[in-house]
């Protein structure tokens, strides 16, 4: 698996991240930035280091 | 594109083990701080412990009983089989309950999906694609059934047709209205819409389905192939259950099903002591460890799935580990005068040999000291008087050589049997004792 791969996936992870502390007050851009990171947890699971 | 997950489905051996040993101590690590049930269960244990597949012995198994003990906790209603914060639950699932209390399963957003994706793999082999236009002739519920399968194929793009509301004739002039291409059901259910089509004049093959998964109940081979000739398509199996999710799916060889990994880190081990790991051809309980949901932690928990483990390569390229067959659940194993017996037997006999029979049941009962085994069969409404007798004279035969019992067989009437829509009810021992 590329290592660009993981690092891609890690950048989403900050992304949403950092979406969720601008958007605190906002439970819409809260939630759908928690589904994002939901999707982040199974991204990071299916590419493990062989 | 052939694999879900071309990376994955093709990893050396070695590695699928290493991430999942790595997976195992990771979710050993979660469940110890955030399940009750595992808090107290391994509280002696540490994960930098489990370093090869012979450490995983160290731990114990988990069974449902204890999960029903510590379901019975707070918080209502997961108790500390929970293994999250309660507001992040987002559904609501339960077992059947036929071995007793069911056991209710919380799924978070994030665990719901990962067992998605776990499904995405057992569709994706068995060759559903976004141009499938895909029946689910089933009301969905409390159950976990169909519901993973309605996702996942949303998931890979197929397009969705749910046929609860209507009966089995509604459902086919359904799939011929919407033409359909393919369908989940059971086989119970598959064979039931055979024989509703037929008593419309429909053919089941004309129907157009193409592709068919079957769930919910094991599947003898002689049933796959009889729903692949009377629906003209490919009918592939796979095993699951609500509390450890779908982990093995067959692919296009169609021989034994491939283990989903490393979404699950699965030990088939011996049936007498649950110790010992089964060698390829040999019958062992599957013991499984779900290695990515946190909602719901289970640790080596103890399917009662009797499997025979199948080989670690096919011809598809998959790498991961093969069961070459469901044998049953070890509740379903009952002795008979002395003799083990799996009623799945007598239905791989129907089956492949007796096409001529549309249902049957099985019913095991005490008379004074002598067990007695009877077998209820149901003809196909054409067949002649001598036919119904020499049918009869050979299914006790037959019956005899595959299980070494007597059968009592009685012929009954066609449409008196039950018909099923879930998982078939064909198997009845009254007596009080199971032996």
């Amino acid at each position: 698996m590329n290592e660009q791969i993981r690092e891609e996936i890690k950048r989403i992870e900050e992304s949403a991240l950092r979406l969720q502390a601008l958007a605190k007050e906002n439970p819409a851009l809260v939630r759908n930035a928690e589904i994002i990171l939901s999707f982040v947890y199974i991204l990071k699971f299916i590419t493990p280091k062989g | 594109m052939k694999y879900w997950n071309p990376y994955l489905e093709t990893l050396p051996k070695e590695a699928l083990t290493r991430i999942e040993l790595s997976y195992f101590r990771d979710m050993l690590s979660y469940a110890k701080t955030h399940s009750r049930l595992y808090q107290d269960k391994l509280k002696d244990t540490s994960p930098e412990e489990i370093r090869t597949l012979e450490d995983l012995k160290k731990l114990p198994l988990t069974d449902k009983e204890e999960m029903r003990t510590y379901q019975e906790m707070n918080p209502f209603p997961y108790g500390g089989l929970l293994g999250t914060d309660l507001e992040k639950v987002t559904t609501f699932r339960q077992t059947s309950g036929t071995t007793g209390k069911p056991i209710y399963v919380p799924e978070t957003y994030e665990s719901w999906q990962w067992r998605i994706e776990a499904w995405c793999h057992i569709l994706y082999m068995a060759g559903f694609r976004p141009h499938h236009r895909v029946f689910l002739p089933f009301v969905y519920n409390v159950y976990v059934a169909f519901w993973e399968g309605h996702y996942a194929a949303e998931k890979l793009g197929c397009e969705l047709i749910p046929g609860g509301g209507l009966d089995t004739k509604g459902r086919i002039h359904k799939i011929l209205e919407v033409k359909a291409n393919a369908m989940m059901n059971t086989p119970t259910y598959g064979l039931h819409i055979a024989e509703e089509a037929k008593s419309i004049g429909i053919n089941p093959s004309s129907l157009g389905i193409e592709r068919m998964l079957c769930a919910g109940e094991p599947m003898p081979e002689a049933t796959r192939r009889r729903l692949e000739e009377l629906f003209g398509c490919h009918v592939f199996d796979h095993i699951g259950g609500t509390e450890p999710c779908a982990w093995a799916g067959m692919c296009e060889a169609k021989d034994g099903m491939h283990i989903i990994e490393p979404f699950f880190l699965v030990e088939i081990l011996d049936r007498e002591n649950l110790q010992r790991e089964v060698e390829e051809g040999e019958i062992g309980v599957a013991v499984i460890t779900p290695l990515g949901r946190r909602s719901f932690p289970l640790i080596r928990f103890n399917t009662k799935d009797l499997v025979i483990k199948g080989e670690s390569s096919c011809p598809c390229g998959r790498t991961s580990q093969k069961i070459k067959e469901v044998v049953g659940r070890m509740d379903d194993l009952r002795k008979v005068r002395g003799v083990l017996f799996s009623p799945k037997t007598v239905e791989e006999v129907i089956r492949k040999d007796f096409p001529q029979i549309e249902e049957f049941e099985i019913i095991v009962e005490r008379r004074g000291i002598m067990d007695v085994i009877t077998l209820r069969a149901e003809p196909h409404p054409e067949l002649t008087v001598s036919s119904i007798e020499k049918t009869k004279h050979e299914l006790q035969e037959r019956l005899k050589i595959a299980t070494n019992l007597t059968f009592n067989v009685i012929m009954e009437p066609p449409g008196s049997l039950p018909r099923y829509m879930l998982k078939a009810k064909r198997f009845k021992d009254l007596r009080e004792e199971k032996p």
